[in-house]
């Protein structure tokens, strides 16, 4: 199974390469190459959610999704792969990186970190249709950040936040913004 | 004489001096020759053990920028230390640390690089695991605004930093048994399970004893000569290698146990295999002794000996160069095998001389299990938690299980604890990299002592340096306090 999520991620990672490389050989603009990159990462995300966990929890019912995964022999929850994706990317490449976060973090190290993400998380909780773009400066190096906003897809997702004891929210419904997908370009 | 005082001689002969020598280390930096003289400081932990290869660490070209050097060395520790962080469910991977977002503690404790907190060569400042930084570290990311755990946790409000990971609660790397999750299932569990038996070595030293493929003494393929030692014959026909059919020619003649030459055995006859053709069978093993400390000199990745050859050739200098130049300015090779007196833990005296192989603790015809468990440790290991073993509940049960008068897995053996039985795709092995359960000790719960401890006496023993040193003869004088905690924050959770 390992190995299965390692293809995975290397054939998701070769392709967002492709896009990052190819499309600014382009000419194409940083904000461009964020959303591509967050229509990669949000489709990997849903179809994971809806063809595995989903499928194999709710309706096939032949194995659970937990926080604990190793624990309980379980799937990890969609916002871990996320996180697991993050995490690899970042191993491999500092030419982007993308974050799940929020204004109520389940866990405290998830919440805005710089003045963009809490600017851009707020303004995404406001306007959900609409994406945030801006540059900070961070650790000596200029970046182009974009927010999207990340919404409550499936019950699953509501519950699951409302529930955990160390969510500060317990009102969470289908189609709330839950919080955001920061996708951060180094620039030059 | 000529007009030439003594101050004139003295401060030529003086820079002379200082010329040559600048020289000699100027080529033992750049081309070859022994830099033990410039170990600016003691290594850490068993890094000893090849120090000579300075390559191995030093990765990036000598006049490299310090920022490639450093990028280098971390690329070094991560080929050896990956593996083992990786099983460890590592809290704080590099890659975490690597995304932007960040940035903000880069400053404070940079996690990007693994010698931010272990640094090489200052004694004077090394702590226990090798940290090099103090020991309140955690300060730097988790004591301001909504990562203060003071205040996320009513539990630590009067908490100081300097205890996180030096009271039995928390592990930089490895919190595979310290999370609130694991604590609060196991809270209520019992000193000692209702089975109490090590199951992985159950099954294993059942495998031992399975007799469907047994060979027996006429079943030996050996040479006359070898068949006439009747010792050597009955040590193999007992051993875990005639039950499970494995023949004299295995080891002594591989060529003919796999068919590959149908010549006599005795044209083919090896009497001191080299300690490849163990690896042949035990590939786990071979892999994770040379990641332990035994074993560590066999590392693939030790950096080989410079070229002085390949030097002097490209320099035009290989031909005139004398032969003792050449000797003099060669690397020294990393020995196979470390010997017992270069061990930095205590040793028995006696035992000074004895190298560490394969052989030296499996009787190569015995492979007396047995023996490799217990005696072959105390044959060299002086400290106090192994003079203390013989003394101990443990090793009562393990005698007993020797004896044949308790069951399976019931025994508890050095090995058991420090070199565990563990299950890799379908097979029984053994870990031989003593790092994969120990340092920090916790690491030794969820793989040992579970099975027959529970969670709340493991984690206050292992936290008793004293009980430690009596090797758990007797019950802990200190008690970790994680287990109510985490119920306390279950409560209060509830309460909200």
């Amino acid at each position: 199974m390992k190995r299965r999520f390692n293809i995975l991620g290397i054939s998701a990672l070769s392709l967002m390469f492709t896009i990052t490389m190819d499309v600014s050989a382009e000419g194409l603009s940083h904000e461009q190459v964020a959303d591509m990159l967050y229509l990669v990462i949000s489709a990997d995300r849903a179809v994971y959610t809806q063809k595995v966990v989903q499928r194999l929890t709710e309706e096939e019912k032949v194995i659970t999704a937990s926080e604990y995964f190793d624990d309980d022999a379980a799937l990890p929850l969609p916002a871990q792969m996320f996180r697991f994706g993050s995490e690899y990317v970042s191993d491999l490449t500092e030419e982007f990186s993308y974050s799940l976060v929020s204004l109520d973090p389940i866990n405290k190290k998830n919440g805005p970190v710089t003045d963009l993400e809490r600017e851009g998380l707020e303004f995404v909780a406001d306007n959900p249709e609409e994406n945030f773009y801006g540059e900070e400066k961070l650790g000596g190096l200029w970046y182009f950040a974009a927010v999207y906003a990340d919404i409550a897809v499936a019950e699953a997702c509501a519950s699951c936040h409302n529930n955990h004891q160390d969510s500060p929210r317990s009102d969470i419904e289908v189609g709330d913004v839950m919080g955001g997908v920061v996708i951060r370009i180094p620039i030059d | 004489m000529l007009g030439i005082s003594k101050k004139f001689i003295f401060i030529w002969s003086w820079f002379l001096v200082t010329l040559i020598a600048i020289v000699i280390v100027g080529v033992w930096m750049t081309v070859g020759g022994n830099r033990e003289l410039l170990l600016v400081g003691q290594t850490t932990d068993a890094h000893h053990q090849i120090e000579v290869a300075c390559e191995t660490c030093h990765k990036a070209p000598i006049f490299s920028r310090p920022a490639a050097a450093v990028k280098a060395m971390n690329k070094a520790c991560r080929t050896c230390h990956e593996d083992e962080l990786a099983k460890s469910d590592d809290s704080h991977p590099r890659k975490k640390f690597r995304n932007p977002r960040m940035a903000q503690f880069w400053d404070k404790l940079d996690a990007r690089l693994c010698t931010t907190c272990h640094t090489e060569h200052r004694p004077e400042i090394t702590r226990e695991s090798a940290v090099t930084v103090a020991m309140n570290f955690c300060i730097a990311c988790h004591s301001e605004g909504d990562q203060d755990v003071r205040l996320i946790r009513t539990s630590h409000a009067d908490l100081s930093f300097d205890t996180c990971a030096s009271s039995g609660c928390h592990n930089y790397h490895d919190n595979r048994v310290l999370y609130s999750d694991f604590l609060v299932k196991h809270a209520q569990t019992d000193w000692l399970t209702q089975r109490p038996v090590h199951e992985l070595t159950r099954q294993a030293r059942l495998a031992y004893n399975s007799e469907d493929e047994r060979l027996m003494h006429h079943d030996a393929q050996a040479p006359s000569a070898a068949l006439s030692n009747p010792a050597i014959l009955r040590d193999w026909a007992d051993s875990a290698h005639a039950i499970n059919a494995i023949n004299c020619t295995s080891c002594h003649a591989p060529a003919i146990a796999n068919g590959s030459d149908s010549a006599g055995v005795e044209t083919v006859w090896e009497d001191k295999p080299s300690q490849k053709i163990c690896a042949d069978c035990h590939k786990f093993e071979q892999n994770t002794f040379r990641k332990g400390r035994h074993g560590m000199r066999q590392h693939p990745k030790i950096a080989n000996p410079r070229d002085i050859d390949g030097k002097l050739n490209s320099y035009g200098l290989a031909h005139i160069t004398p032969s003792f130049i050449k000797e003099w300015f060669s690397d020294p090779a990393v020995p196979m095998y470390m010997t017992v007196a270069e061990a930095r833990l205590p040793m028995r005296s006696e035992a000074a001389d004895l190298s560490v192989g394969c052989g030296s603790c499996h009787d190569p015809h015995s492979v007396n299990v047995a023996y490799a468990a217990v005696d072959a440790c105390l044959t060299c290991h002086d400290d106090m938690h192994s003079e203390a073993y013989r003394k101990s509940p443990h090793y009562t049960l393990w005698l007993a299980e020797v004896a044949g008068e308790a069951s399976l897995g019931t025994g508890v053996s050095c090995a058991t604890c420090h070199m565990a039985k563990v299950e890799r795709r379908g097979n029984l092995v053994t870990d031989h990299n003593q790092n994969d359960i120990l340092r920090p000790n916790e690491k030794m719960i969820r793989p040992v002592c579970l099975d027959c401890h529970g969670l709340k006496f493991a984690l206050d023993s292992l936290a008793d340096d004293e009980l430690i040193k009596r090797n758990f003869r007797g019950r802990a004088d200190v008690h970790v306090e994680s287990i109510e905690w985490a119920l306390l924050r279950e409560r209060e959770k509830q309460d909200d």
